[in-house]
């Protein structure tokens, strides 16, 4: 039996007044598949989405990606250094001094070791599906808004993740925007060894097995 | 009562002194191992770049020297020829006292290359570029924006640590051999307009008494100013973790902290090379 790409083991997380979000949580996640966190904000999805990357510091168990441990201090992960995993959080995570194209960019060269030019074209068709073509040349609005969100997509896609990890978009999307964000990931859906994880909207639900929060535990849903 | 209580806190006097002592001492070494974690971190990060993230490193290490020296230069400028030319004046007021102006080039290019020049350049890329590392560092931290890099297969250490190093070393060393040039030949120029100095005279002494320890000091203050000012500065501003209210004090850190490790190091080094 293939190992889970994402496993949490006995996981506890407290929240920074000591409150615990998580306790003894396990949890697995199988390579190529899809999930779906239902649930309005507060609810711990996005803590969960941490968790599962690295960046919540969890008090008690541990988190394995890809069979290996997670240590964000170590900043050497394998599976993360090969640009395997798409990180999508709210508020897209870009560099503000970089253009939205260097920004897709930037990890096709910098993970993938792919040349500048090929690296562009790549990151100026993702973002085109995302509906950013003619923001390429600016940089990322702050605060950040639905466009940073859009552009974190794109870059994930660009960079061909094999893991999506993507939390909700900054409030509601507008129609464009949601026709590109659902496009672009029906599009990482299509690759049967794409996983993908995420949270937001109803609109996410039609893309993977749903599964809620409750008080600290994950259950299973409706599925889609 | 009161005085147990006064004879108390005398008594605790020491100690309190002691402990507030070992703080900053602790402070100092707790810096030090910062440094040295973070430059061992960017040479391990430096000899695994591939080909085209040397380019990308390339390309931030330029904008780091545009930002670090290129802008710096209209202020090194100003600033190197009013002391070249200030200093000059003054030196040559005492040494003509005792009639030794023939010594003036030899005791002014002492001055300013083993000492004045790398001290405040060191001083003007603390204040200008320093303090902005840390801004930005600080910035990038609280908005997640170090672990998104990492999170998308971009090192943080590899991708901004080593271009700010690079850029560090490089500009310091340049600005440093620019504010020499400026304060020994614009300060001439300046000091001309009062004294009676030959030009050629003054080029000749200059010649003679710019030596090979001249560049050793230049070359050695440059590494280590242009190490230790952009990666203690980086330390800094990624200690912060909660709020944007710990910028300004991650900032004042930065530049206090650079600053007195600017003087030690300079001490440390003109008594290495010099002693």
């Amino acid at each position: 039996m293939p190992s889970p790409l994402i496993a949490l083991e006995g996981v506890t997380l407290l929240a920074p007044d000591g409150h615990p979000v998580f306790e003894d949580l396990d949890w697995e996640v199988a390579a190529g598949s899809r999930h779906y966190l239902s649930g309005g904000q507060g609810n711990g999805a996005t803590a969960l989405l941490r968790l599962w990357a690295g960046l919540a510091r969890p008090v008690k168990g541990r988190i394995l990606l890809d069979g290996l441990p997670l240590d964000l201090d170590a900043l050497n992960h394998p599976y993360i250094n090969a640009g395997k995993l798409g990180w999508v959080p709210t508020d897209g995570g870009l560099a503000v001094n970089l253009t939205l194209l260097a920004n897709v960019a930037l990890p096709l060269r910098f993970a993938l070791n792919v040349g500048r030019e090929e690296a562009e074209e790549q990151a100026n068709l993702w973002l085109e599906r995302a509906g950013l073509a003619r923001l390429a040349g600016s940089r990322p609005r702050v605060p950040p808004d639905r466009t940073c969100w859009l552009t974190a997509l794109a870059r994930a896609g660009a960079k061909g993740s094999r893991l999506w990890i993507v939390d909700r978009p900054p409030g509601a999307l507008d129609g464009p925007s949601l026709r590109a964000a659902r496009g672009i990931l029906e599009l990482a859906a299509q690759d049967a060894a794409t996983t993908l994880v995420l949270v937001g909207g109803e609109w996410m639900s039609a893309l993977g097995t749903e599964f809620r929060i409750d008080e600290g535990r994950l259950s299973s849903g409706s599925s889609a | 009562m009161k005085i147990d209580d006064a004879a108390r806190r005398l008594l605790a006097l020491p100690g309190e002194t002691a402990g507030k002592l070992g703080g900053s001492v602790r402070g100092v070494i707790e810096q030090v191992g910062a440094i040295a974690w973070l430059l061992f971190a960017c040479i391990r990060g430096m000899t695994r770049l591939r080909k085209e993230q040397w380019r990308v490193v390339v390309e931030v290490t330029r904008t780091q020297i545009r930002f670090t020296a290129l802008d710096a230069l209209p202020l090194c400028f100003l600033a190197a020829l009013l002391i070249g030319g200030i200093t000059l004046l003054q030196v040559y007021g005492q040494l003509s006292g005792f009639g030794m102006e023939n010594y003036i080039c030899q005791i002014l290019a002492q001055l300013v290359i083993r000492e004045l020049g790398p001290l405040l350049v060191g001083i003007v890329v603390i204040s200008r570029s320093g303090t902005a590392i840390a801004t930005e560092m600080a910035s990038r931290q609280l908005s997640g924006e170090i672990d998104a890099l990492y999170l998308n297969g971009v090192d943080p250490v590899q991708y901004i640590l080593v271009p700010r190093l690079l850029g560090g070393i490089v500009s310091l060393f340049s600005l440093i051999i620019f504010f020499d040039t400026v304060a020994l030949l614009g300060g001439f120029a300046l000091a001309w307009l009062r004294l009676p100095l030959s030009i050629m005279a003054y080029l000749g002494a200059l010649v003679r008494a710019v030596g090979p320890r001249e560049l050793e000091a230049t070359f050695f203050k440059a590494l280590v100013f242009g190490t230790v000012i952009p990666l203690l500065c980086t330390s800094f501003g990624l200690r912060v973790r909660l709020s944007t209210t710990e910028i300004p004090q991650a900032v004042t850190k930065a530049a206090v902290g650079s600053l007195a490790i600017l003087l030690l190091a300079g001490a440390f080094l003109s008594v290495l090379i010099y002693a």
